[in-house]
């Protein structure tokens, strides 16, 4: 059983967060949230996402497993302004989700969850760095690395208590430093690790500009990024192992 | 940088590649020479050509109409098979002066501003083009020439087909005998609702290599009616290379990977190539180095010219900027051989364009020195990185400058499970 209503936006914000790593995944309605987990089919990328009942402006949901269609589902939800309310129905019979928007209905067929990837185990990793920014500072460190490279590199200078969002490319060099003033929180540890900036990208489209970013970082380690949305009722983290130079 | 001095440079770029090609070899001058005295001897009256045609060719300026010609080695009939570009110009070891000799015995009776649709076309110039082209042998031709053959010898930019052979404006073409056409081509012709990366893939398993199925593509006898069109020869060389890449890439996902790293080396025609394999999901880099004074940097002074271009497991969504058709080419080789292997893997092509390649011959020479790379023994290292290390002294350019130029080289893609 599943029933709920929910805005469009928020609808929106949690779909693009898996969306940005998968085409298809299985959502856990569960009774006080619905959770989705996924990893993109290189291991490479994964989300871990949970929207309480409360950012719905109704739920219902005894612990079902459905699998989506994100590009199907994503159309829908495209077709309403943010405002709007999104009805949400799960039809057990017929395993079809029943879509209202304002007068429109869709009736999207599901896919069998047992046919969707496994999804991951998140690694127990404990990183000795954690910086905390704006979304808007990230963003503004992967649309300069993005000019000059396809790939970035995460940094923590320990001494200076600084983060570094650098990248090296073919002739030119990128480096935006973040003093421990302008970032919300810092915490200094070894951190230093290369990542693809095609991930990297995707996973900043989520990320609104005004979200505060957790950034868990280690020395040739994946790197975490925790956000919330929906006033704090939805979050999000993402993992994104790192392009390493020693094996 | 001073504009004049830019456009200084366009005008001497083609100049100084006709004159490094000139220096290096007359012979081609020579070879032109005798094809206009073969010719004489072969040309029935003012313009009747009776000859046998192995392939065709169809250019890409001025599409969707395009110029388009039979190739016939006129006076060379009895062995036309060795004129077409294949493989075996590998095993044959041809050199780069041999490449030259055949592309230009070859005489292009050709057309200009045929249009590209030619779905239901099969009599006429183009029907008689599409019979050569779907035949797996050297078709006999007759070929009526509006006035002589004119000898063009210009080594272009085109990285394919150069330089060119004579061309003559065809009035007419009509086959002397009845093609024959193998039975799997038969197949993907009648089945005018087949996709063409689908057909391609069909003959590719048939033991069709690109080459063949190349020439048929670019006949437009290929993909569901409506979309059987003339492809430039040089377009479809590409899309053939990437179509059967995807399609060995996609089969490749499960596998295992190669479990240790393996660094591969063949040289041929002045082009060295290193081939590193690493263990992990598939990810792909074709990196080249051209020296100052290979064709492509013609320039002395110029210092060595990089480019690059990576893929990643689900492949790459941007166009191929640098590198371009010589990316899909290697990385063809490449999946070939894992295929073969039955593994997935992480592979670094390192191509170093020395001087000694004074001539452009085509991609071929790419794909065919990469795909014979594997054989013969191997090198190994601990890591992908220590590969490049062991490889850095065989290469014009330090590791701090190939680090920013590769992806790969820079760091190779980890997965979450491995931590």
């Amino acid at each position: 059983m599943f029933k709920a209503i929910v805005s469009a936006s928020t609808l929106r914000d949690s779909l693009d967060a898996v969306s940005v790593l998968v085409d298809e995944c299985k959502i856990r309605l569960n009774e006080e949230e619905l959770s989705i987990r996924a990893v993109d089919p290189a291991n490479v990328g994964m989300v871990d996402l949970t929207l309480e009942a409360a950012a719905f402006e109704s739920y219902e949901a005894d612990g079902g497993v459905i699998g989506v269609n994100l590009t199907r589902l994503e159309e829908v939800a495209g077709m309403a302004n943010a405002d709007d309310l999104i009805h949400l129905e799960l039809d057990e019979e017929t395993r079809k989700l029943h879509i209202e928007v304002e007068g429109l209905s869709y009736t999207l067929a599901l896919i069998d969850p047992d046919s969707i990837r496994k999804e991951p185990d998140i690694p127990d990793l404990d990183l000795p760095a954690e910086i905390t920014l704006e979304g808007a500072q990230l963003n503004r460190g992967i649309t300069a690395a993005d000019m000059v490279s396809d790939h970035i590199r995460l940094r923590v200078d320990e001494t200076d208590e600084t983060f570094h969002i650098e990248a090296e490319g073919d002739t030119d060099d990128v480096d935006l430093q973040l003093e421990s003033e302008d970032l919300i929180a810092l915490t200094a540890g070894p951190a230093d690790s290369l990542f693809s900036l095609d991930y990297l990208k995707d996973m900043n489209k989520a990320i609104a500009s005004d979200a505060e970013v957790r950034v868990e970082l280690g020395e040739e380690f994946p790197v975490k990024l925790h956000y919330e949305f929906a006033e704090g009722l939805g979050t999000v983290t993402f993992m994104l192992a790192p392009r390493i130079q020693s094996e | 940088m001073r504009l004049d001095e830019y456009l200084e440079y366009e005008a001497d770029e083609a100049a100084e590649r006709r004159r490094l090609a000139e220096e290096k070899n007359y012979e081609i001058l020579d070879q032109l020479e005798s094809f206009e005295n073969r010719f004489e001897e072969h040309v029935t009256d003012d313009s009747l050509v009776g000859s046998v045609s192995p392939s065709i060719f169809v250019g890409r300026s001025n599409y969707p109409e395009v110029s388009t010609g039979i190739l016939s080695p006129v006076g060379h009939e009895d062995d036309a098979g060795r004129f077409e570009t294949s493989g075996e110009w590998y095993d044959e070891g041809v050199g780069i002066a041999d490449v030259f000799e055949r592309r230009t015995s070859l005489l292009n009776s050709n057309r200009t501003g045929v249009g590209v649709d030619v779905h239901d076309a099969w009599d006429g110039f183009t029907g008689v083009q599409r019979e050569i082209a779907i035949a797996d042998r050297p078709v006999g031709v007759e070929v009526g020439l509006d006035g002589r053959p004119e000898v063009d010898y210009d080594v272009s930019r085109d990285d394919v087909a150069t330089p060119v052979g004579p061309r003559a404006t065809a009035q007419s073409a009509d086959l002397t005998e009845n093609p024959h056409v193998p039975r799997p081509v038969e197949k993907t012709l009648e089945d005018d609702d087949w996709q063409a990366q689908g057909a391609i893939n069909y003959l590719y398993r048939r033991g069709f290599d690109v080459y063949d199925i190349n020439t048929i593509l670019s006949a437009g006898a290929l993909g569901q009616a409506e979309n059987r069109k003339l492809v430039p020869t040089r377009w479809s060389i590409t899309a053939v290379d990437d179509t059967v890449g995807q399609y060995l890439r996609g089969t490749l996902r499960g596998n295992r990977s190669v479990d240790s790293v393996q660094v591969w080396h063949n040289e041929y025609l002045g082009n060295s190539f290193w081939v590193v394999l690493a263990p992990g999901k598939w990810e792909y880099e074709l990196v080249e180095m051209k020296a100052p004074g290979s064709i492509w940097n013609p320039d002395p002074d110029a210092g060595t010219y990089l480019a690059s271009a990576h893929e990643q497991f689900e492949g790459r969504t941007g166009y191929v900027d640098e590198t371009a058709g010589a990316y899909y080419a290697a990385r063809l080789g490449v999946l070939e051989h894992l295929s073969e292997i039955g593994r997935q893997g992480k592979a670094l092509v390192l191509r170093h364009v020395s001087d000694d390649y004074w001539g452009p011959v085509g991609v071929w020479q790419v794909r065919e020195a990469v795909r014979h790379a594997f054989e013969g023994e191997h090198g190994t290292a601990e890591s992908l990185s220590g590969a490049v290390s062991e490889i850095g002294s065989h290469l014009p350019v330090s590791a701090a400058r190939l680090r920013r130029k590769s992806t790969m080289a820079a760091g190779v893609q980890s997965s979450l499970l491995e931590f």
